[in-house]
């Protein structure tokens, strides 16, 4: 059926409570109303309040609650209504979900999904905009997973639900309803830790993930007409990266061109730009390009455009580093 | 009045009762003049609130949260609030702003997505709005202890809803405020929601206010729809504070009219049978009732107060219409006191990119 | 200056709605927020306030016209201005307002366009754009569904077979073989109806079980009420009795008060009961619903039907009034008749039809008699609701519209 990623997520949900009823959803504002953005539409209705929770307005205690009912053995999905608020938990994700199993050696661990929308481009209010990916990124123990299709989306939160260690689950809110995709009726996987190539090419390669995707692909059509055909990589899992799929595209293109709307300082652009550096230098045509975020606070709605990385940005970054 | 109206008792503090009758023990003392000021500060706000709306209709302003319904406790409380005293809002505080005299073009502004609507004029001891519900409280109290310390009478008002109160900023901070006894007023509007989750499922506490209790002070509950009861408690409550005495927690009992915002739909999760038995509790309404039976309101007393409310609001959003939108400069100059350099080369790529068309 | 106002997106996802009624016309003076047109969207109907004050310099669109979000409307500006067709201040160029979804904040994007990956090598890419080929509109037969060189060669043969020159107006005959025609463009509710009763009949299995019901209690019992009623300021029909007696059936029958979701293949029983009631309006069938009809009287449901029928005769119902219904009643007795066979508001599953109270011979205890009695059609989705559960359904019903006590106890409040 063709579904747009928010219908994709609600459908996994859907699915995966269904056949393992160790899975619970709590978040703000998830159940009677269906979340603000409607992703567990119907699942009140459906696996009732025992199994489809509204929580009081507590971001850590709700992360935190959900690491307890991780170690009793349910599957907690703990949505956090945008990424400017994951902040109130970053306590409880770093000091305990990401470290749990190591401190018990394996006794206890926390096969927890923690949701949230995430990245600009909706002209939203403060705080409803973050791209820090990268935090996440840098803590050990835990896994970041960023869908760009109705497709992965659902068979990444499949994967991501059933994986047994804490996954940060990113949904580039300006890419919930952008299009429909065909999707199986059945259960699958879109495995973690695999990389996608979306676009085959040469002379680059581009590496991005999330809202930037979309961007990269019409930042490719616009230079065809140049005669430039780069090759496009949506990472999926932002850790552990795939570091294999892109030394092997870069290997082969020479050329490295990493997109993100996160800022630029120490943004993971900085990470896949240093293992390449590490493992491909001397297949290197040109130096590295990152087209990236700023390294300041993101706009409002009047200024966003000056921000973010648009197609035209992307474009124009291909062509400079074909050219240099 | 603080301390003789048990929250756990169910006790709870009102001035005009819903026809408009006042209590005589419990009136304040206000001249006329002051009374209608009140009221003109109430149907202004109406004004510019429902405005907004039509404007977000328009497209002309983003999302933003209506205070419909709030009239009477945002006025009432800020009209006790003195020019030295400190106020930290959070985002459903129209009432309050329009009361404390922050240009409305300032509203506005950021509302539709300008940073510079919260370039608070300087005189004006107004924080900025708090998107992240409650992390302003510890601000308010650190605000608090250093107005303290350096002996000042002056007090400092923080502003949320229901939902803040299980955030654990508001643990922390009025555990903190307890402890260092300091001169804060904290006032909560309980409109009965947070988005769609009812107080009920929000705290098993009957109320807010006893809350306070649990950490060595005062709690009160008001009838939030009654701005002479909120003016009351609130005066009360300052004088306390400037006096050194200790912090204070108002709940201000109310309902949020309108949606939780704009793109909120609230017939989602609530009843018309449940909003309009509100309705009937219009805190314009009964005021005007009051101030009837002192003769201080007639039609030609309320055109002229609309008159004016149009007058103003209007002005304020051609202001906020004719201000530019942020340059790339201004995206730049306020993340440090000085530019680093790579910053500085950032600002030069953006400049390059936008002549070059790339938007 | 000259501005332009545009089609605004006005919330719940709305994409295009129909100028109804335009209450300017050009060279009018208007002030800001006087309302300038009216639009109906799905079947309400929307007032447009001015964002500008000035002189109407030009309508874009004409009455029932479907219209657009993020076209042009009207351009308002200072007498006398010219007005040029497509022109924008560079500094206020916009792109046209995008559909959006629902969200607490910010305007997420909404399309309904496919996403499909092109998979092609860049040695195809580059055959395609020499042959002027759109790889989105070619399907690959390569591994994966990856578009090959022939792929490519095919679809341009394809496209260079000549095309037929569309024309660029539709000619629409006022006459045809017989005779003259009168051609009535299908708009507004008449529109949204035909689409809502064809979506109906094609997915739900259609069934309608008669019955009838003696009235002579529910008729004395009305009676008896109507001077409270007006007291209380509302008109007492028989219609608030029929939602109470509904809804005891619903309760035992729960499966009345459903809907069912194709795509997962299940019955979703409701447990809230708002009732919608159609309200003729002249170009069609409106149905404003009656929300949680367990917890009002009889007086506070004869007042609200009163209420929302008005409003949708005047076309002034809210998009929420429309939304959240569980069961359906559509009253044709009032103009007469004597069955009908109702179709169902989807997606719910039954319907009730109530035809002309009267006096019909019948027999009762062996003697012919004139008794009232209120014909009931029942239709109902066989997908779901068995004929069995549909007929026990419709003998509690009857039941309670016969029972003095039960109507006794609604009028009192206490059902």
């Amino acid at each position: 059926m063709m579904l747009n990623m928010v219908q994709a997520l609600n459908q996994a949900m859907h699915r995966e409570m269904e056949r393992d009823p160790r899975v619970v959803v709590l978040g703000e504002d998830v159940a009677v109303d269906g979340g603000v953005f409607r992703l567990t539409e119907g699942l009140l209705e459906k696996f009732g309040p025992e199994r489809v929770i509204d929580t009081p307005l507590a971001e850590s205690t709700l992360v935190g609650a959900s690491i307890g009912m991780a170690v009793a053995g349910l599957r907690p999905i703990a949505e956090i209504q945008f990424m400017g608020f994951i902040y109130l938990a970053l306590n409880q994700i770093i000091s305990h979900a990401a470290r749990l199993r190591n401190r018990s050696r394996g006794r206890f661990t926390v096969p927890l999904v923690i949701r949230a929308p995430y990245g600009a481009g909706v002209r939203a209010l403060e705080h409803h905009s973050e791209s820090t990916e990268a935090l996440f990124c840098q803590i050990p123990g835990l896994k970041v997973v960023v869908p760009s299709t109705p497709y992965d989306a659902m068979g990444l939160l499949l994967a991501s639900i059933r994986d047994d260690d804490p996954v940060i689950f990113l949904e580039p809110t300006k890419l919930y309803r952008a299009g429909r995709q065909e999707v199986p009726d059945e259960l699958y996987e879109v495995p973690l830790g695999k990389a996608k190539t979306v676009r085959e090419g040469e002379g680059v390669t581009i590496v991005a993930w999330g809202a930037m995707i979309p961007g990269a692909q019409k930042a490719a059509e616009m230079v065809e007409k140049d005669g430039l055909f780069p090759e496009i990589i949506d990472l999926r899992t932002l850790a552990p990266l795939d570091r294999e799929t892109v030394l092997e595209s870069v290997k082969r293109t020479g050329r490295l061109l990493v997109v993100h709307e996160a800022p630029k300082t120490c943004g993971l652009g900085a990470e896949i730009a240093a293992f390449v550096a590490e493992k491909a230098i001397f297949q290197l045509k040109a130096p590295i390009l990152r087209i990236t975020g700023q390294d300041i606070t993101v706009p409002l709605a009047k200024g966003e455009d000056y921000y973010y990385p648009s197609p035209e940005r992307v474009a124009a970054g291909i062509k400079k580093i074909m050219e240099s | 009045m603080i301390g003789k109206f048990d929250p756990l008792k169910g006790e709870r503090f009102q001035v005009l009762a819903e026809n408009g009758q006042a209590n005589p023990e419990r009136e304040p003392k206000l001249p006329g003049p002051e009374l209608q000021k009140i009221y003109s500060l109430m149907a202004t706000t109406r004004a510019a609130d429902l405005k907004a709306l039509k404007l977000q209709r328009q497209g002309r302003i983003g999302t933003f949260a209506p205070s419909l319904g709030h009239e009477a406790c945002q006025v009432g409380s800020a009209f006790a609030i003195q020019a030295k005293d400190w106020v930290f809002p959070y985002f459903r505080d129209l009432g309050t702003y329009v009361t404390l005299g922050l240009p409305l073009k300032n509203y506005f502004l950021y509302w539709m997505g300008n940073e510079e609507g919260m370039h608070i004029p300087a005189g004006l001891n107004i924080f900025t709005i708090t998107v992240p519900v409650g992390s302003h409280l510890p601000h308010a109290v650190g605000c608090a202890m250093a107005m303290k310390s350096r002996k000042e009478a002056a007090a400092v008002v923080a502003y949320f809803g229901d939902g803040a109160t299980s955030e654990g900023d508001f643990s922390e901070a009025l555990n903190f405020a307890g402890v260092f006894q300091t001169p804060n007023v904290f006032i909560c509007f309980n409109n009965q929601y947070a988005i769609s989750t009812p107080v009920r499922r929000q705290t098993a506490a009957k109320t807010i206010a006893q809350k306070a209790i649990a950490f060595g002070f005062d709690g009160i509950v008001v009838d939030g729809n009654d701005v002479l009861a909120m003016y009351a408690v609130t005066k009360e409550a300052l004088e306390k504070a400037r006096a050194g005495g200790a912090p204070t927690l108002i709940e201000a009992f109310t309902y949020r009219m309108g949606n939780h915002t704009t793109s909120d739909d609230a017939s989602r999760y609530r009843t018309e049978a449940e909003v309009g038995e509100w309705a009937k509790r219009d805190p314009l309404e009964r005021f005007k009732l009051y101030l009837k039976t002192k003769n201080l309101w007639d039609e030609s007393f309320e055109s002229r107060v609309q008159k004016e409310a149009d007058a103003w609001i209007n002005k304020a959003i051609a202001e906020a219409e004719d201000t530019p939108p942020p340059s790339p400069e201004d995206l730049y100059i306020y993340t440090y006191k000085e530019m680093p350099p790579d910053l500085s080369e950032q600002l030069s790529e953006l400049r390059e990119s936008l002549k070059a068309g790339q938007r | 200056m000259a501005k332009q106002f545009k089609f605004p997106d006005v919330g719940e996802g709305i994409t295009e709605g129909e100028i109804v009624r335009w209450l300017v016309k050009e060279g009018d003076e208007v002030k800001e927020d006087q309302t300038l047109a009216e639009v109906e969207t799905d079947k309400a109907v929307v007032e447009m306030p001015s964002p500008y004050q000035g002189t109407i310099l030009r309508i874009h669109t004409r009455e029932k016209d479907i219209i657009k979000v993020g076209q042009v409307l009207v351009t308002i500006g200072e007498k006398g201005e010219l007005v040029v067709d497509g022109a924008e201040e560079a500094k206020t160029a916009e792109k046209p307002a995008p559909a959006t979804g629902p969200s607490v904040v910010g305007i997420v994007p909404e399309s309904r366009e496919e996403i499909r990956e092109v998979l092609a090598t860049p040695k195809v890419r580059k055959l395609a754009l020499e042959l002027r080929v759109d790889l989105k509109s070619v399907r690959g037969t390569g591994p994966q569904g990856r578009i090959t060189e022939e792929d490519v060669r095919a679809a341009k043969a394809a496209a260079a077979a000549p095309e037929e020159k569309k024309l660029a107006f539709k000619v629409k005959e006022k006459f045809d073989f017989y005779g003259e025609l009168e051609r009535i463009p299908l708009r507004g509710v008449r529109r949204a109806t035909a689409k809502r009763m064809h979506q109906s009949v094609s997915t739900a299995a259609h069934v309608t079980h008669f019955d009838e019901a003696d009235v002579t209690e529910l008729v004395k019992i009305r009676d008896s009420l109507k001077t409270q009623a007006g007291e209380k300021g509302v008109k007492l029909t028989y219609l608030p009795f029929i939602v109470k007696a509904l809804l005891a059936a619903i309760k035992d029958h729960p499966l009345l008060n459903a809907t069912l979701n194709d795509e997962d293949e299940e019955i979703i029983v409701k447990k809230y009961y708002n009732f919608g009631i159609a309200v003729d309006v002249p170009d069609g069938l409106i149905v404003p619903v009656v929300k949680g009809v367990d917890q009002k009287s009889i007086f506070d449901l004869a007042g609200e039907i009163q209420t929302v029928a008005e409003a949708a005769k005047k076309r002034s119902l809210d998009l929420a009034d429309l939304k959240g219904g569980t069961f359906s009643i559509t009253n044709v007795g009032g103009i007469g008749g004597e069955a009908a066979t109702p179709i169902i508001n989807y997606p719910e599953v039954a319907i009730l039809a109530t035809l002309k109270i009267k006096d019909r011979v019948r027999v009762k205890n062996g003697e012919v008699k004139a008794i009232r009695t209120l014909p009931l059609c029942l239709s109902f989705d066989h997908r779901v609701i068995d004929g069995a559960e549909a007929a026990r359904f419709m003998n509690d019903l009857v039941a309670k519209l016969e029972d003095a006590d039960f109507l006794g106890r609604a009028a009192a409040g206490k059902e």
